[in-house]
């Protein structure tokens, strides 16, 4: 037990002195960020220029000039107009190659980035789809502006031709769509983009975490293995000791590191108020029950992954040759990512399920299934929270396994210099 | 016989090869053991078997009379054949980190540290990274994380590898100590010569099985004197012709006469003398080289004897 502790301080030391874990604690929350947050940050956005804009209209109704009015309400952050008409055609409908010619004159002009896009509208009151947008690229949230406001513009027009006798107005405010809230069972208001946000940074840390340490894990193993100290590490430890305090050393620093960014988070929980953090993030992250099963599939994840990885690093004598080994653990991690916008439509779909109570999904698809469905308190008359339960019982078996077939395989791997074992010799081993 | 280490039948095969074939050793307490034989032989393997590091497949290792468990480990010192430390640490952190996984004190470690690396002439490097040391310094620090711990068992395989000459000396000197502190010393190596000056008993083994095994006189005497040295002016190549002589080996300015089993000594002393002038007669001890030549040549079961039980 003493060895035990004297092997586990050495590598929790190796790992903790290293500028490397320090710059992993800062930088891996903003590689989060960054790979999560900012491209849903940057298709919200609005634009930062004034989008230049030309209408066609062979209508001859004035659509044209409703439009470049009503766009007018809409303003950047610096409240100069967002889009700018700078010219309304009114061919006539029937002089196409004037049409035309005007088309290719306007076409190059988005070429040369001039215009953004211009409008074609040709009999748009009669016909559902008769109006056109023509650019480069699109901006979801300009083409929903620029489709409300000539639906608007259109209901407008047919109203006054269909005779009927209220004022466009209020007919607008009759004909006005609803907006459908989502609400998780207590009454909460659930956010798409929150829940997709706090699901993916669980299983990131969970994922990053397992795979980047795992990865240590199975390098200094390999290295050991390399420079021969490994014989003189059996002849003081057994194998077991020498496998096991590897795993702790590196798996404290995990919960050291995991530890320092909840502290940050909780700082910034309770700064919110003057940090102007919206508390529906915060909120849903700093949730006690996800925080105990997160913490508890951070931890299994780890000892599960990390010994997988210390198999791989006993029979394989160079990273080179690690790294095709690597690939189908590493498959294994990141399907909940694969298949995350499938979790969150339908977390409780059969498929769904079953995969997440196959121990090595586990880990990251249940705590996206917590995450999205939502626990509030401790109970198990919610599913979610009993197979999340009965998922940490599996993992638990599931880890012994894995433990137990690695240490006999650790054993006689570590020694095996030059050559790859071949699967009937892994057998072997694992029999005596 | 006070016996420390016992070893009974002991094999072990890779796949279809031998690598160590019914192999039995008996170690008296305080004795310098040494096991020789050429690269292959299966000394690497019989000393892993005896460190509990692969299992044999059959035959039986013990320890002061006990089987191997795992307090052992902290009594035994080891040094493998392949050697390798921490290159990241510090030498202090090296040689307390695989003193205290030993059981040993830190405390201990510490007091007893400076004297060794002082020995070793590493003292200025106490703080310094293993990198950052030659493989020469290297191998010595290695013995320091070997034996710093006191153990009562040492074993060393291929002892002299990597050592200059000026090492060799150092660290027989320092095994000798241990060996007078009353500590078993079993060690392999190729190098024939210089286990002849260090070794109380020596075995030597051949593809996996013992041929020769004995307390070093015994064997010397029993394979008796059998080549002289003359150091003569003149020819010496007439010699070759005398009868009882085997061959002859001529060096700078000495020959060496292989004589045969049952020559008479002196009449090839008088034949030379007829001829040349002899400034120095010497009748050899066969070397331990040429004692394993000579029974390795042979079937090995023909020449297991010198068996102490």
């Amino acid at each position: 037990m003493k060895k035990l502790w004297i092997l586990i301080s050495r590598e929790y030391a190796q790992v903790v002195k290293k500028k490397s874990f320090l710059i992993g604690i800062f930088l891996t929350p903003l590689f989060m960020v960054g790979v999560t947050v900012i491209p849903s940050l940057l298709a919200m956005k609005k634009s930062a220029e004034t989008d230049k804009l030309a209408i066609i209209d062979l209508d001859g109704q004035g659509i044209g000039e409703k439009f470049k009015e009503a766009i007018k309400q809409y303003k950047l952050d610096d409240s100069s107009p967002a889009y700018d008409v700078t010219n309304i055609y009114n061919p006539q409908p029937d002089d196409s190659t004037g049409i035309s010619s005007l088309r290719k004159e306007l076409d190059s002009l988005i070429s040369a980035k001039k215009l953004k896009s211009y409008l074609v509208i040709n009999n748009a009151v009669e016909k559902n789809d008769s109006v056109f947008l023509v650019g480069r690229s699109f901006n979801i949230s300009a083409n929903n502006r620029f489709e409300r406001r000539i639906s608007d513009i259109l209901s407008g027009i047919r109203l006054q031709q269909s005779q009927i006798n209220l004022g466009i107005d209020s007919v607008l405010n009759l004909t006005r769509r609803i907006e459908l809230k989502e609400q998780s069972p207590g009454g909460k208001s659930r956010d798409f983009g929150t829940v997709f946000l706090t699901g993916i940074v669980f299983v990131m840390i969970i994922f990053m975490t397992a795979l980047g340490y795992g990865q240590t894990l199975m390098r200094s193993i390999i290295e050991e293995k390399n420079s021969r100290i490994i014989e003189i590490m059996v002849s003081s430890v057994s194998p077991f000791q020498l496998m096991a305090g590897k795993i702790i050393g590196l798996g404290l620093a995990t919960l050291t590191q995991v530890g320092i960014w909840l502290a940050i988070g909780l700082a910034i929980y309770s700064y919110r108020g003057a940090l102007n953090i919206s508390a529906d993030i915060m909120g849903a992250i700093f949730n006690p029950v996800i925080i105990f099963f997160f913490l508890m599939y951070l931890i299994l994840g780890y000892i599960m992954f990390s010994t997988l990885f210390a198999l791989i690093g006993s029979i394989c004598n160079t990273d080179k040759e690690a790294q095709n080994f690597i690939y189908p653990v590493t498959m294994s991690m990141i399907l909940p990512l694969i298949i995350g916008m499938y979790v969150i439509q339908e977390p409780d779909s059969t498929v769904v399920t079953v995969l997440s109570l196959i121990p090595i999904f586990t880990p990251t698809l249940m705590i996206l299934r917590l995450n999205v469905i939502g626990a509030e308190t401790f109970s198990f008359t919610n599913s979610i929270v009993l197979e999340a339960t009965l998922g940490i019982i599996i993992t638990v078996l599931a880890t012994a396994l894995i433990i137990w077939l690695t240490s006999k395989i650790f054993r006689v791997g570590i020694l095996m210099y030059g050559k790859r074992p071949t699967l009937p010799e892994i057998i072997r081993w694992i029999r005596y | 016989m006070n016996e420390y280490l016992r070893l009974d039948n002991i094999c072990k095969s890779y796949d279809s090869k031998k690598a160590v074939d019914n192999f039995s050793l008996s170690a008296p307490k305080g004795s310098i053991y040494g096991i020789l034989g050429p690269n292959g032989a299966g000394k690497t393997t019989t000393i892993r078997m005896i460190m509990d590091i692969i299992a044999p497949d059959s035959g039986t290792i013990s320890i002061d009379g006990k089987k191997v468990d795992g307090d052992f480990r902290n009594r035994v010192g080891y040094l493998p054949e392949e050697r390798g430390l921490y290159k990241k640490m510090t030498l202090i952190e090296v040689i307390t980190y695989l003193g205290q996984i030993k059981n040993y004190p830190k405390q201990k470690i510490l007091q007893s540290i400076d004297g060794w690396l002082e020995k070793m002439s590493l003292s200025e490097y106490k703080f310094r990274k293993v990198e950052e040391l030659s493989k020469g310094m290297q191998q010595k620090l290695q013995f320091i994380t070997t034996l710093l711990h006191e153990p009562d068992l040492i074993i060393l395989d291929e002892l002299f590898s990597g050592l200059d000459p000026l090492n060799i000396e150092l660290i027989k000197g320092i095994l000798l100590d241990e060996k007078r502190r009353g500590t078993t010393i079993l060690f392999s190596t190729h190098v024939m010569e210089q286990a002849e000056k260090l070794c109380d008993y020596i075995c030597l083994i051949n593809q996996g099985k013992k041929v020769l095994d004995g307390h070093l006189s015994d064997i010397k005497a029993k394979f008796g004197k059998n080549s002289i040295q003359v150091e003569l002016d003149g020819d010496a190549a007439f010699a070759r012709d005398i009868p009882g002589v085997d061959s002859i080996t001529e060096f700078n300015n000495y020959i060496e006469i292989k004589v045969a089993s049952k020559a008479d000594i002196r009449m090839i002393l008088r034949q030379l003398t007829e001829k040349v002038n002899i400034k120095r007669f010497e009748l050899m001890e066969p070397s331990l080289y040429d004692i394993f030549i000579e029974v390795a040549r042979a079937k090995p079961e023909e020449f297991i004897w010198g068996d102490k039980k």
